[in-house]
C-alpha cells in the first residue's frame, strides 16, 4: 500500500475526531434546549419527513415570535433514520450536553426504547407513536407493563382510533340493511406499530358482533400483495383495518383492486393522506381513515396560524401540507403551552413540565382553534384525545375528495387504559 | 530472546508457547493493560454522551466478535445475528422476570439458551455451503423475528418486555456510567475468551475447517461437529450482547432485530477485518463513531450561517445515510481485509521506517 493511503486515512480519522469533540455547546444566557428525533431517511421517512416538517416549523416559529415566554428554544432536529442505537445516542448526547429538557420523538422503536430513560431522567417526550401502552402512566390497569409517567402524544392511541373505526364500521353496517355478522380482518406487517392495536381492536370488534376473522400479514414494505387480496377476497371479509403506511398500503389497494375483492378498508392514522390517494389511483373507493386535525384546505379559524408556521420553511406559503403535519405543529404547541405554565410555575424542567401537561380541561392551544382537539391529560391518564374524526377517501379520477363522514368519541373505559 | 520487548524483522518464534501468545511483544502486552486500566477511569473524563457510544461498542463487539468467528474464523455465513442478538435480549429479560434468577446470572444464562437456538438452526446449516447456508440463515432471522412479535410469554408480543437492571449485592447498575463498568468487564472478558479459543485445539479446528475443508476432514476434523460449535459460539456471544443491551435500555422491543442489523454485524466485521478479533472491535469502534461524527459534521454545517436551512441539513442526512454505504464499498475495494490488515500495514511502515523498501 502506498504511502499517501496512509495519509489520507490518518487524516480523514483526525478529522472525524474533530468533528466529533466538537459539540455545539454555546447556550445562550436564558434558553432552553428541544431534541427532535425524526426519520427522513429511514423506513417511516414516507409520513416522518412531513410530520418533522411541522415540529421543525413550530419550533422556528415559536422562537420568532418571543419563545416561551421570552426564553428562547434551542433545538436540534437528528435523522436516526429509525435505528434505536442511533436514537439513543442522540438522546444521551442531548441530555449529557445541552441539558434537554423536553424531547419531540417519532416511532415506536424509538420512544420504547427511551421509556426507561426518559422516566428517570424525568425527561418528557412527545412521540408520534401512539401506541395504547404509552397511556398508561402510573400502571393502574394490570394490563400495562410498563408504566410510561414521561410520555405523551398528540392524538387518540391506535387502539382508541381503531376501536372508533369499528364503532364507525358496525353503524355502517346496520346503516347499509345488511344482515348477519360482519367480518372484521386485521391487514398488517407483523410488527409492533401495526400490531399496537391488534388485540385491543378484535376485541372490541367482538364486543360490538363482529366475526374477528385471522389477521392477514403484509410486509411493511412495498410488494405484490394478491395472493393476501385473494385470501381476504374467499374470506368474505367486510371490513378491514390496514396497520401499514405509505408503500405498503398503496401495494395493498392496488393489488386488492386488481384481484377485485369487495372490503371496506379503513387505515391508521398513518395510512391514509392525500399522496397515498393520488399514487394509489383507481383502488381507492370510500377509503375510510382517522384524523386528529383539518386538511390543509379547510377552512377553520387555526389553519391561519398553521399557514403563518408553514413559512418557516416554504417562503412561498405555496406548498399544501398533508395533515400529519399538522398533528406535528400541535405536538409542539401542547408542548410550548406546557413550558409556559412551567415557567411560571417554578421554571422549565422536565417535571414541571409533565405538571403543566395536567392543567388544563379541554385543552386547545392557543391560536390553534379547529386544528387541535381538545385534549385532557390526567396525572393517571395519558389518554389526551379520545376522539377520533372519520374521513373517507375517493380517487374519483384523479380529482381526489375527501370528506368527512362520521365522528367518534370514545369511553375512557378503566380497562381500556394503557391498553 | 528471552526479553522481547521489540519485534524482530521477521518470524522467528522457535517454540510453541511463542507461536500461541496472545500478545506477541512485551510492549503490546502493556500497551494492552494499560489502556484497560485508562478505560477505566473514562467515567471521571468523559461526558455520559461518550460513555453511552463506548457501552454501545460492548456489547455489540461482544456480538461482532461471535460472528467473525463464524465468519471469519470457520468460513460459514450467517445472514440471521441480528435475530439472535434480538434473542439474547429477550431471554435474559424473560428469565429475570418469570423464573426472578438474579440479573447477572441471566445474563450468561440467556447466552446459553441462545448458544441452543443458534445450533438449532445451525444443525442444517451445518451441512450446507454458501449461498444455500446464506439462505438457511436468513430464514432463521424471519423465523426469530416472526417468534418475536408472535410469543407474547416470551417477548411481550408487540408490547415488548421489560429488562430489570443488574443487581450486584444490593448495586444497582443503572446509570451509564455504573453500566460501563459491566460492559467494559464483560468486554474484556469475552475478548479473552475468543482469543483463548482461537489458540485452542477447536480453534485451529474452526481455522482448518475454512481453510480447507476436504484436507480439514482427512486429518481427522469433523466437519459436522465444528461447524455446528461455531454456529453455538456465534450465538453465545449474540447471546450475551444481546442480554447486555436488554438490560442497559431496561426494555426490550422487536422493532431494533431485523436483517438490517444482520447485515450490520456483518459490515462490521468486514470493515473490521474478517478472521481478526482485533479487527473486529477496531471495526465495531469504526461503524459506532462513523453515524455520530456524520452527525458532528451536519451540525458543524447547522452552526454555520449559509448551512442552517431545511434543504442543506436534509440533504446531509441524506449524504450520511449514503456515506456509510459507500465506506462499505470503499473498504470491500481498498482494503477488502480490513482494519486489522491496515493497521498491520501502519505497524509495519513504522516499524522499518525509514527503511521500508
Amino acid at each position: 500500500m502506498s504511502k499517501s493511503t496512509n495519509k489520507k486515512l490518518l487524516l480523514s480519522s483526525l478529522s472525524a475526531c474533530v468533528a466529533l469533540s466538537v459539540s455545539a455547546n454555546a447556550t445562550a444566557q436564558d434558553s432552553v434546549f428541544v431534541g427532535h428525533l425524526a426519520d427522513m431517511s429511514g423506513p417511516t421517512a414516507f409520513v416522518g419527513k412531513v410530520y418533522a416538517d411541522g415540529v421543525r416549523d413550530s419550533l422556528a416559529y415559536i422562537n420568532a415570535n418571543g419563545g416561551i415566554s421570552g426564553t428562547k428554544l434551542e433545538y436540534e432536529t437528528i435523522d436516526y433514520a429509525y435505528k434505536v442505537p442511533q436514537a439513543i445516542a442522540a438522546y444521551k448526547k442531548w441530555k449529557s450536553r445541552k441539558n434537554m429538557v423536553v424531547m419531540q420523538g417519532w416511532g415506536t422503536a424509538d420512544t420504547e426504547a427511551l421509556i426507561s430513560f426518559v422516566a428517570r431522567d424525568k425527561t418528557p417526550v412527545f412521540s408520534a407513536s401512539y401506541s395504547g401502552h404509552l397511556t398508561d402512566p402510573t400502571g393502574k390497569n394490570p394490563h400495562t407493563k410498563k408504566p410510561a409517567p414521561y410520555n405523551f402524544f398528540y392524538g387518540a392511541s391506535y387502539s382508541d382510533a381503531c376501536r372508533g373505526l369499528v364503532q364507525w364500521a358496525a353503524k355502517d353496517w346496520q346503516s347499509k340493511g345488511n344482515k348477519g355478522k360482519p367480518k372484521f380482518t386485521h391487514i398488517g406487517a407483523n410488527h409492533p406499530f401495526p400490531n399496537a392495536p391488534k388485540a385491543a381492536c378484535a376485541e372490541y370488534a367482538q364486543e360490538l358482533g363482529f366475526e374477528v376473522m385471522p389477521p392477514v400479514v403484509i410486509s411493511m414494505k412495498p410488494g405484490d400483495f394478491k395472493a393476501q387480496c385473494l385470501s381476504i377476497k374467499s374470506s368474505g371479509s367486510n371490513y378491514g383495518y390496514i396497520g401499514n403506511l405509505g408503500g405498503s398500503v398503496l401495494s395493498l389497494v392496488k393489488s386488492c383492486n386488481t384481484v377485485g375483492t369487495d372490503i371496506q378498508f379503513m387505515s391508521n392514522i398513518w395510512g391514509g393522506d392525500k399522496k397515498v390517494f393520488e399514487a394509489a389511483g383507481e383502488g381507492i373507493k370510500n377509503y375510510i381513515f382517522p384524523t386528529m386535525t383539518p386538511f390543509w384546505t379547510d377552512n377553520v379559524p387555526g389553519m391561519k396560524l398553521v399557514k403563518e408556521i408553514s413559512k418557516m420553511s416554504d417562503k412561498s406559503g405555496e406548498e399544501s401540507r398533508l395533515h400529519h403535519y399538522m398533528r406535528g405543529v400541535c405536538s409542539t404547541y401542547f408542548m410550548k403551552e406546557a413550558m409556559e405554565w412551567a415557567k411560571e410555575n417554578g421554571g422549565i424542567t422536565g417535571e414541571n413540565v409533565k405538571k403543566g401537561m395536567y392543567v388544563h380541561k379541554n385543552w386547545v392551544p392557543k391560536g390553534l382553534e379547529g386544528v387541535c382537539l381538545a385534549a385532557n391529560w390526567t396525572v393517571e391518564d395519558h389518554r389526551g384525545v379520545n376522539q377520533v374524526n372519520i374521513y373517507q377517501g375517493n380517487f374519483n379520477g384523479g380529482n381526489v375528495q375527501i370528506e368527512q363522514v362520521s365522528q367518534v368519541t370514545l369511553d375512557r373505559r378503566d380497562d381500556w387504559l394503557g391498553y | 530472546m528471552s526479553s522481547l520487548t521489540m519485534r524482530p524483522c521477521g518470524d522467528f518464534r522457535t517454540s510453541y508457547k511463542q507461536d500461541n501468545t496472545i500478545f506477541e511483544t512485551k510492549t503490546i502486552r502493556y500497551a494492552a493493560i494499560l489502556s484497560i486500566i485508562a478505560l477505566c477511569f473514562a467515567p471521571l473524563l468523559v461526558d455520559s454522551y461518550f460513555i453511552t457510544l463506548l457501552i454501545q461498542i460492548s456489547y455489540l463487539g461482544i456480538a461482532a466478535l461471535g460472528l467473525n468467528i463464524l465468519v471469519g474464523y470457520t468460513g460459514q455465513i450467517s445472514l440471521g445475528h441480528g435475530a439472535f442478538f434480538g434473542f439474547g435480549a429477550f431471554a435474559s429479560a424473560w428469565l429475570n422476570t418469570s423464573f426472578s434468577i438474579p440479573v447477572f446470572l441471566c445474563i450468561p444464562l440467556a447466552g446459553f439458551l441462545t448458544m441452543g437456538v443458534g445450533m438449532m438452526f445451525g444443525a442444517p446449516a451445518a451441512r450446507i455451503k454458501g449461498l444455500y447456508l446464506a439462505i438457511a440463515t436468513l430464514a432463521s432471522q424471519f423465523i426469530i423475528e416472526d417468534f418475536f412479535a408472535r410469543a407474547d410469554w416470551f417477548s411481550g408480543g408487540s408490547a415488548g418486555s421489560m429488562a430489570e437492571p443488574i443487581n450486584l449485592f444490593g448495586f444497582v447498575f443503572d446509570t451509564d456510567q455504573s453500566f460501563y463498568y459491566i460492559a467494559l468487564f464483560a468486554l474484556v472478558f469475552m475478548y479473552i475468551w475468543g482469543c483463548n479459543l482461537m489458540r485452542s485445539r477447536d480453534g485451529r479446528a474452526f481455522v482448518a475447517v475454512r481453510d480447507h475443508y476436504l484436507s480439514a476432514e482427512i486429518m481427522g476434523v469433523k466437519l459436522n461437529k465444528y461447524r455446528l460449535l461455531s454456529f453455538g459460539v456465534s450465538s453465545f456471544y449474540a447471546g450475551i450482547g444481546g442480554a447486555l443491551y436488554a438490560h442497559y435500555l431496561g426494555y426490550v422491543s422487536a422493532e431494533g432485530f431485523t436483517i438490517f442489523m444482520s447485515v450490520q454485524f456483518l459490515a462490521m466485521i468486514i470493515i473490521g477485518g474478517l478472521g481478526s478479533i482485533k479487527g473486529t472491535l477496531m471495526g465495531v469502534i469504526f461503524m459506532v463513531f462513523l453515524p455520530e461524527a456524520l452527525e458532528g459534521g451536519v451540525g458543524l454545517m447547522k452552526m454555520t450561517e449559509w448551512g442552517n436551512i431545511p434543504m442543506v441539513v436534509d440533504g446531509l442526512a441524506y449524504i450520511k445515510e449514503m456515506a456509510i454505504g459507500l465506506v462499505i464499498i470503499g473498504f470491500l475495494i481498498f482494503e477488502p481485509e480490513g482494519l486489522a490488515h491496515r493497521w498491520t500495514q501502519i505497524k509495519n511502515y513504522w516499524k522499518f521506517y525509514p527503511f521500508a523498501y
